[in-house]
């Protein structure tokens, strides 16, 4: 009787415990994530009004402009999932021999690696971005080279190197292969070392090992670094508008101006909705393919 | 982790009851979101008011950035600004700042300024009035506002009353690197001119429009019909390969100028002065269409607690030294006409045209920057430009 008791006190005490201890982040979460995602749902259909143009009256009307009226940003948006899709692969590709290096060569100074690929991130953001203005600038490193080994003339710059997509691609790519090699070297640290002993002494080429067993293994860690990247580069505008000039010009921006350069907000609430909905869409499609433990360190 | 969460949710909490809940807590952030934006630029309440004596102090000042902030010239404003400020009053004036006057006002109309003074420009001075959030300033507490220009007095004037105090005002032009350009013309087609494609800089703003306007002989640019405003969009958008990026800070494209990668640009009176300092060959044009001349003002805020220190803090604005300071410095005009002009830099006598300024701030030479009744709709046309 005594241990029923004690075990029904116990079981009391630990969903109080558990609910004193999750309602410091469900709050935080309500108040600052979900209330403000509310807020500009209710204010793309037109529910609230702050500024003397907006109507203050219910509306599917922008919705509907920006899905089938033709609208420039629907242009913009598949303009930023293109560029957003060539960052991704191309980061991808770099990141992964990255990691597999890491993982499986680097033996006992895989950490000081590791370490020494994320020291970036100990920089400004701003910094990292901003010295690229200096090197691919008309005068900048770049075109100083192609001048010296007159390949080019000092009147005559490449001038698409910067204030282009290409540059916006180039540094957005720059940012994110230390962060993305996190997730497949992880990946590929956890896969089964036995594994790959028993292809070679089975006699499986390095090549033929790699493409049947360690890739396929280290598939998690590779869509988790893809999408590391996809999602949050859609909706990017940062760099596009340090490095992007009139042709890097991406939805994220776009969605920036409509809040800060135009009192509009109900279609950039639109805009803001609809990129949240892509996202969160992609982030289930891509959930039934990662394993989060799989990848998690 | 996320299936631990899940199964901790799921196991504690039951579902619905966590849904209700977040509806709820989240309905009510809605709810009070809605009213403080309502509510957030009341007018001022008919109390009497107290003296100067009795006011918190404490002057918060909304204003441009690079004013206040001291990030140009730190020392040179705190003995304008602030320090006359301070011997009148004893109180330091605290500053937030706002990058352009779009999000300057923005933020103002969603009820998150608590502040005493703000600084806008012309063109917004209407939308600040019809939002309720400033309220008109007594000139005859302001002593050196007799020295202000009345041709500019009167770009603060709405429905009779004095809602905003003039102080800065500037152009914008064409400026141009000598050394590597040769206009054609004087005239703004040099902003899209094919031979110096990749050299040159437009604004990021709707007001590229306003100046395809003027070019392509719009009677008036500031309230252009839809199918003019297609038209402007059509032409800068045909244009929009030639250059090199749109600047939104003055200072940016000052760096640009200054390294060469553009030798054309949009340019207010900054960047020809510090392009003068340097030595460099830089000419600010007066094209035929005109130039645009800008000013902007202090406004009070209809809910300030600080009126009198508001008004003292207008004064020192207002003063022969302040207008001294921002020609010198800044090479802007400054509203206070009785700077002795022998004493500036002869380049910005000549570049701002002081010696006449009734001829140079009206047509033909130059064209105020107006209030844009539809600024949504022309703030559209341009992010078709952009997007395109």
């Amino acid at each position: 009787m005594d241990s029923a008791d004690d075990a029904r006190r116990w079981r009391r005490r630990d969903r109080a415990s558990t609910a004193g201890l999750l309602s410091g982040p469900l709050l935080w979460l309500l108040l600052f994530f979900l209330a403000p995602v509310i807020y500009v749902a209710v204010y793309s259909v037109g529910g609230i009004k702050i500024f003397p143009n907006d109507t203050g009256v219910l509306s599917l009307g922008d919705w509907k402009h920006f899905l089938v009226g033709g609208s420039v940003y629907m242009g913009l948006f598949w303009k930023s999932i293109r560029i957003a899709l060539t960052v991704s692969v191309i980061v991808v590709i770099l990141a992964y021999p990255v990691g597999y290096f890491l993982a499986l060569c680097a033996k006992k100074r895989k950490y000081v690696l590791l370490l020494l690929i994320i020291a970036p991130f100990l920089t400004s953001y701003l910094l990292r971005v901003l010295a690229w203005e200096v090197i691919l600038g008309d005068s900048g490193v770049v075109n100083a080279f192609l001048s010296a080994v007159h390949l080019r003339s000092p009147d005559h710059p490449v001038t698409w190197l910067l204030n282009s997509q290409f540059s916006v691609i180039l540094v957005l790519a720059y940012v994110w292969v230390p962060f993305v090699a996190l997730p497949i070297f992880v990946s590929l640290d956890n896969l089964d070392g036995s594994l790959l002993e028993a292809a070679s002494d089975l006699g499986a080429s390095r090549l033929r090992t790699f493409l049947r067993i360690t890739l396929p293994l280290s598939l998690p860690g590779v869509i988790a670094a893809f999408v590391f990247v996809f999602v949050p580069t859609i909706g990017e505008f940062v760099t596009p508008l340090l490095v992007g000039g009139p042709r890097g010009y991406m939805y994220g921006n776009a969605i920036a101006d409509q809040f800060t350069k135009s009192t509009d907000w109900q279609t950039g609430s639109v805009l803001a909705m609809f990129l949240l909905l892509v996202v969160a869409a992609l982030m289930v499609l891509f959930g039934r393919y990662v394993r989060v433990r799989s990848v998690a360190a | 982790m996320a299936s631990d969460f899940d199964r901790l949710i799921a196991k504690r909490l039951r579902r619905r009851d966590f849904m209700r809940y977040a509806g709820i807590a989240a309905g009510a952030g809605v709810l009070a979101s809605c009213k403080k934006a309502s509510t957030g630029a009341s007018p001022a309440s008919g109390s009497p008011r107290p003296p100067i004596a009795q006011e918190p102090g404490g002057l918060k000042v909304f204003d441009w950035a690079g004013y206040g902030g001291g990030e140009y010239y730190p020392k040179q404003e705190v003995q304008v600004f602030t320090d006359p400020y301070k011997a009148a009053t004893g109180d330091t004036p605290t500053f937030v700042l706002f990058d352009d006057d779009d999000k300057g006002y923005t933020k103002v109309a969603t009820g998150n300024a608590p502040y005493d003074v703000v600084h806008p420009c012309a063109y917004r001075f209407k939308d600040y009035v019809a939002l309720g959030a400033v309220q008109p300033w007594d000139t005859s507490l302001i002593k050196n506002f007799s020295q202000l220009s009345p041709l500019l007095e009167q770009f603060g004037q709405i429905d009779g009353q004095q809602y905003f105090i003039p102080e800065d005002w500037g152009y914008i032009a064409p400026m141009y690197n000598a050394d590597h350009v040769q206009p054609q013309e004087d005239s703004w087609s040099l902003l899209w001119d094919d031979r110096y494609a990749k050299r040159i800089a437009w604004i990021n703003t709707l007001e590229m429009l306003v100046i395809a306007g003027y070019y392509n002989g719009v009677a008036d640019p500031w309230t252009m019909t839809d199918d003019e405003l297609a038209a402007q969009r059509d032409f800068l958008i045909s244009k929009k390969d030639l250059v090199s990026f749109f600047w939104d800070f003055s200072y940016d494209f000052w760096l640009k100028f200054k390294r060469g990668d553009v030798w054309i640009g949009y340019a207010w009176p900054d960047a020809y002065g510090y392009a003068s300092a340097q030595g460099m060959n830089a000419v600010y044009m007066q094209p035929k269409e005109g130039r645009i001349h800008w000013s902007c003002g202090l406004g009070l805020f209809a809910d300030s607690q600080n009126y009198f220190h508001a008004h003292e803090y207008a004064n020192t604005w207002s003063s022969a030294k302040a207008a001294a300071f921002l020609e010198s410095y800044y090479y802007y005009g400054h509203a206070n006409t009785t700077v002795d002009t022998s004493k500036l830099p002869t380049g910005v006598v000549k570049a701002l045209n002081l010696d006449n300024l009734q001829a140079a701030l009206s047509p033909p030479l130059s064209h105020p920057e107006s209030w844009i009744s539809r600024r949504d709709v022309y703030q559209q046309y341009w992010q078709d430009v952009k997007t395109a």
